[in-house]
């Protein structure tokens, strides 16, 4: 799997940091500390704030201990130390110095909470978010178009998530992209967010949902201005219409239970798996598990138990020719 | 001084008759010292469980795509790993330290109800085993520590592993309330004169202030578990999101406990680095009073800030922003303990030993966690770390940076007052350093982890995305801490095959308890101590004295509590009957049959008994009585709840029949009027009783439990009528939340009743007396809360349109 070009480290302290923390900052896609939207900015700074207050405050603390422990060690036989029982100056003092240093950081988070948790801009792309054990559907209301697993944004362009719980709780997180959310059955929460920069984010769910909550992933591509109009007329379309080993495939997915959950537009209807329409545009398999090529598509079709423990879909006892051609044509559906 | 302080140790370390031995001195003791010693080992048994449970956890991680146990078994790990640690072994943990400590500490022989704690702890045990019991019937708890709903439903959890879980936590925090009832009496009544409540050391106080948040926090995970226990058992709805249910509710709920619990958790720990530190700086606490005062803070604002583990959930901006600075708030009274205790070392005469190593430990790893905690006050980065391994860093700096840094220390510190021998000063160095090492490379890295986006509650995670190196070193530290907890183990047993020959005072201690030998005798100390201010057993040695502070009481003979069956046959029958829910209903009705038939021996036990009688104490307020008030306060919130969540479901019905169409005001004003006049009854059998007129405490506690009878009469007769119209409990959200609020008052009612027939049933054999009118005193106080309750009700229910 490959994360886009932006996942690059932005200047050499970062680097620096990165590699002193063991592992390069082009390989943790999911890190916080990387913000790629207006909304993951507003964290940040806020984060970077608190966080330094914070190490300067323990820093303090624990050299005064160290100190005091040194200094004031005792010896055998040394005289019992003066019987202070306190010091109401003092004690004042160190009231009073949390309570500046917390104004410090409450004064701009109240105002970053409510600055994130406005109202939605008017023209911001209106994005359903729906949680399921274990994956996840993006639909568009405005532009006709169902996705699963992989969500496809414009970068510059606002965007309102609507999260719509369907079983139990979800989060919905995508951390270069902003904080998380959760997803909940009843409820409908909102996220709102301008990515900013073109690339492949990934996420994942962050509130546990169950047996595979670990397997429940996804990933947000970006897309440059201009890109996102094609990436929509692409999932607008009809479904393919497959040929020769594919058409086998349609074959096997139309008389096995397949059709039972899985929409493919003219061909199946069901509504209880993932819209398979465009399946071969998306880049993984299983909830953003497994690379979406032939060989994975065809164990996950014959047995996704093995691969998603307690995923909800069936092994339907497909022979390895049968998954094979199955497998064919969900990836002939672009 | 030395001379004085030789004489003093040999007027207190006499011999003494030697005590009990064998296994069923241990089942029926109910000395407070024992019954810290069950605690104790039985908190270490199941804190080895947990442990085992953690390592599994992190040979799991150690690498990315193992297969060491299953996703289902994973879940089932970390589920029980945090539902052990925080039920089965801090809090027993510490509830052993305030059992075998409170009584020494404030100059008594026991606490104020010995059988009662005897039964909180069997209570205890009952739920530790019930809830391990999961794993032997192949279905352990596998939903969270914190079991979110609507998760924990039938739909998405069918099986057991819910039901045990929620049942073993509903019998937990039935122990946990009772022993809190326990000490907060003894506390408030049982300090030796002179003792005021501002000279009595933190430790004491901070147990205090746990036992306030037991008793007001566990109400409100008591009502989440009951709806959710009738969502599983009985079909109601209150975690149903298709009947229009808020899934918030459970998370309200939940965390309105789950929080408070963390200061019950990490409070014990504060109390006792506020005595070590003291002791091994040879000076006293620096500022007592301001480190009471901010404990006592940091437990009422800890009561205010549940929401704080909501801010991902969408309560909207103002309530994040409301707890966001509420949260925050906390940090200054904690400030403020820290740099107390900075203080208390500075111009110290520091001797660093074990204890005293473990309690500086306390005061660094603490900051290190409370400082990340304030990073996730504010609701924005709290949405980066929430459910990220930030936040698992940020919990184990707190619990076990916190919590049981200064369990340990506790340890070192009283195990020769406990067990008469010390422990190994140079393993126990090399224990704490094996442990302070292996802790910070276990949970330093999982800070990292969670700002590089890695989620919690994960059985697996993949390759390349930066998540391999730390993992691998977070489950290395890991295996230190199991070792380093081996070390203790082996110091532990080394220490008591050795002959009991440590002093009664082997720190030069401040406090009462290093004024008796070690173990101290049954009886605690000879004489109750005189108190010459705080730290009074060090004013004593050194000066400068003030007082006696006040007279020692006048004693005649010492009373000790006899040991006793009933409290571990109370308990038997309780956990007989809730583990036989998931078994058969004939089991519960044995259980049942067990429980009550313990409960009427448990309370004739000392029925006349002349040493009972009289049970005032520092407050001037009976023992028994200043108890009921304490569980009338729990209860309050109970009700509370319940009546919450009734107004809050309100109109949420998807389908009829709703209040209005249904609700009979005029029937139902009779009753409540009925109900009224019963607490009149009550007040007459009261007077009665007080002046002996035997014919009218007869004629009035007869009227008081008939009157009860009727309004049950009224109820059942509302009931029924109500399902004939089609509202059941099944039906909608109204039926739900009216029944069961309706039906645990009703519950209440019947309780009072049959309290009051089995009053009754005395006064005619002739059994009650003007002697005995505190029974029927507390028996009214509980007749009329229960009235005050359903007076609310019927306003808020039936009244309110």
């Amino acid at each position: 799997m490959k994360f886009g070009a932006s996942i690059r480290p932005r200047s050499p302290a970062l680097l620096l940091a990165a590699l002193a923390l063991g592992g390069c900052a082009w390989d943790v896609p999911h890190s916080t500390l990387q913000a790629r939207s207006d909304l993951a900015r507003e964290i940040l700074g806020l984060y970077a704030l608190i966080t330094w207050a914070a190490i300067g405050i323990a820093t303090v603390v624990c050299v005064v201990l160290a100190w005091v422990l040194l200094r004031y060690r005792g010896r055998p036989g040394a005289p019992v130390p003066r019987q202070t029982r306190g010091h109401t100056a003092l004690e004042i003092g160190w009231t009073l110095a949390p309570a500046l240093v917390l104004l410090v950081i409450a004064v701009p988070t109240i105002q970053v909470v409510f600055r994130t948790q406005g109202a939605a801009t008017p023209g911001a792309l209106e994005v359903v978010v729906r949680g399921w054990q274990w994956w996840w559907e993006f639909r568009y209301p405005e532009l006709g178009v169902v996705t699963a697993n992989e969500l496809h944004l414009p970068a510059g362009r606002p965007a309102v998530l609507r999260l719509e719980g369907t079983d139990v709780i979800h989060s919905f997180w995508v951390p270069q992209l902003g904080g998380k959310r959760d997803v909940i059955p009843g409820r409908t929460n909102q996220i709102t967010l301008t990515p900013d920069t073109p690339g492949v984010y990934p996420g994942q769910c962050a509130e546990f949902c169950g047996a595979s909550h670990a397997n429940m992933r996804m990933l947000v591509v970006v897309h440059p201005p201009g890109d996102f109009e094609r990436w929509v007329a692409g999932q607008r379309a009809p479904a393919r219409e497959p040929a020769g080993e594919a058409a086998a495939g349609k074959a096997v997915y139309t008389r096995s239970a397949c059709v039972g959950c899985h929409t493919i537009r003219g061909v199946s209807a069901g509504v209880v798996g993932p819209d398979l329409t465009h399946f071969g545009s998306r880049r993984t398999v299983g909830a953003g598990l497994l690379p979406a090529t032939l060989d994975n598509v065809a164990a996950w079709v014959r047995d996704p138990e093995a691969i998603k423990p307690g995923v909800k879909m069936p092994a339907l006892g497909l022979t390895e020719a049968e998954a094979r051609a199955l497998a064919a044509y969900l990836l002939s559906l672009e | 001084m030395a001379t004085h302080q030789a004489a003093l140790r040999a007027t207190t370390v006499e011999p003494h008759a030697p005590a009990a031995t064998g296994v069923w001195s241990w089942v029926t003791t109910v000395d407070h010292k024992r019954v810290g010693i069950l605690y104790g080992v039985s908190a270490f048994a199941f804190f080895l469980i947990g442990g085992i449970e953690a390592l599994l956890i992190r040979a799991q991680l150690a690498r990315p795509g193992l297969e060491v146990v299953s996703a289902q078994t994973y879940n089932a790990l970390f589920t029980m790993h945090g539902t052990t640690m925080i039920f089965l072994a801090i809090m027993p943990f510490s509830a052993a330290f305030f059992n075998y400590l409170v009584p020494l500490m404030i100059g008594a022989r026991d606490v104020a109800f010995p059988r009662l704690n005897a039964l909180s702890f069997w209570i205890f045990l009952a739920g530790g085993l019930l809830l391990n019991a999961s794993f032997l019937a192949g279905a352990p708890p596998d939903a969270g520590w914190f079991g979110y709903a609507n998760l924990t439903s039938r739909a998405f959890s069918p099986g057991l592993a819910v039901d045990f879980w929620l049942l073993s936590l509903q019998v937990l925090g039935a122990s946990s309330i009772l022993a809190a009832v326990n000490f907060v009496v003894t506390i408030l009544n049982l300090r030796a004169p002179g003792l005021s409540l501002m000279r009595m050391p933190v430790f004491v106080w901070m147990t205090l202030v746990v036992q306030f948040l037991i008793l007001l926090s566990f109400p409100f995970i008591t009502v989440a578990l009951i709806f959710l226990m009738f969502d599983r058992f009985f079909g109601t709805h209150f975690y149903n999101v298709a009947a229009g249910a808020d899934l918030h509710l459970w998370q309200h709920l939940f965390w309105a406990f789950g929080h408070p619990e963390v200061y019950i958790l990490i409070l014990p720990a504060f109390g006792i680095v506020s005595e070590v530190l003291p002791t091994f700086a040879r000076k006293p606490l620096f500022g007592a009073p301001v480190v009471i005062y901010s404990g006592v803070l940091i437990g009422w604002f800890g009561y205010w800030v549940w929401g704080h583990h909501m801010f991902a959930a969408g309560m909207g901006p103002v309530a994040d922003a409301a707890f966001s600075i509420a949260t925050m708030v906390i940090a200054i009274p904690t400030g403020v303990k820290i740099f107390n205790w900075l203080a208390t070392l500075w111009g110290g005469s520091i001797r660093v030993t074990t204890a005293l190593l473990h309690a500086v430990g306390l005061i660094g790893l603490f900051t290190i966690g409370g400082l990340s905690g304030i990073m996730h006050a504010s609701p924005p980065v709290d949405l980066q770390q929430t459910d990220s391994y930030f936040v698992v860093a940020h919990l184990h700096y707190v619990l076990i940076g916190g919590s049981l840094f200064g369990l340990l220390a506790g340890a070192y510190y009283w195990w020769p007052k406990i067990t008469g021998r010390l422990l190994d000063e140079r393993l126990g160095r090399v224990q704490f350093w094996l442990l302070f090492v292996a802790f910070n490379l276990t949970f330093f890295p999982q800070h990292y982890l969670g700002a590089v986006g890695m989620p919690r509650r994960v059985y697996t995670y993949p390759a390349g995305v930066g998540w391999e190196l730390w993992n691998l070193v977070s489950s290395i530290g890991a295996f230190g801490i199991g070792l380093a907890i081996l070390l203790f183990a082996v110091n532990a047993v080394r220490s008591l095959r050795r002959p009991a020959t440590a002093p009664g005072d082997p720190w030069d201690g401040r406090t009462l308890e290093w004024r008796t030998s070690s173990p101290p005798p049954p009886h605690n100390f000879d004489a109750i101590p005189p108190i010459f201010g705080r730290d009074s057993f060090w004013r004593e040695k050194y000066g400068p004295r003030r007082g006696p502070l006040a007279p020692p009481p006048a004693e005649h003979g010492l009373h000790l509590p006899a040991p006793s069956l009933w409290p571990p046959l109370l308990a038997l029958g309780i956990g007989v009957a809730v583990g036989g829910a998931l078994i058969h209903v004939a089991v519960v009705v044995l259980g049942a049959l067990v429980a009550v038939y313990a409960a009427f021996r448990f309370a004739l036990e000392h029925h006349r008994d002349p040493a009972h009688e009289h049970q005032v104490g520092g407050l001037g307020v009976d023992h028994r009585k200043l108890a009921m008030w304490a569980f009338i306060g729990s209860e309050c919130l109970f009700f509370g709840s319940l009546i919450a969540t009734y107004m809050a479901y309100r109109g949420a019905s998807v389908v009829g029949p709703h209040p209005h169409e249904i609700l009979d005001i005029p029937i139902t004003t009779i009753s409540t009027f009925d109900l009224l006049m019963s607490s009149l009854l009550m007040v007459l059998a009261l007077a009665a009783v007080q002046r002996g007129d035997r014919f009218q405490s007869r004629l009035w506690l007869g009227g008081t439990a008939l009157f009860g009878l009727i309004f049950l009469g009224f109820q059942a007769y509302e009931f029924t009528t109500f399902v004939h119209e089609g509202l059941t409990l099944q039906r909608n959200l109204f039926g739900s939340t009216f029944f069961v609020l309706t039906g645990f008052h009703g519950a209440h009612v019947a309780l009072g009743v049959a309290w009051l027939l089995s009053l009754l049933v005395l006064d005619l054999r002739g059994r009650l007396d003007v002697r005995d009118s505190i029974k029927v005193e507390i028996a009214g106080l509980y007749w009329h809360f229960v009235d005050i309750v359903w007076i609310v009700i019927f306003t808020l229910v039936y009244l309110v349109p």
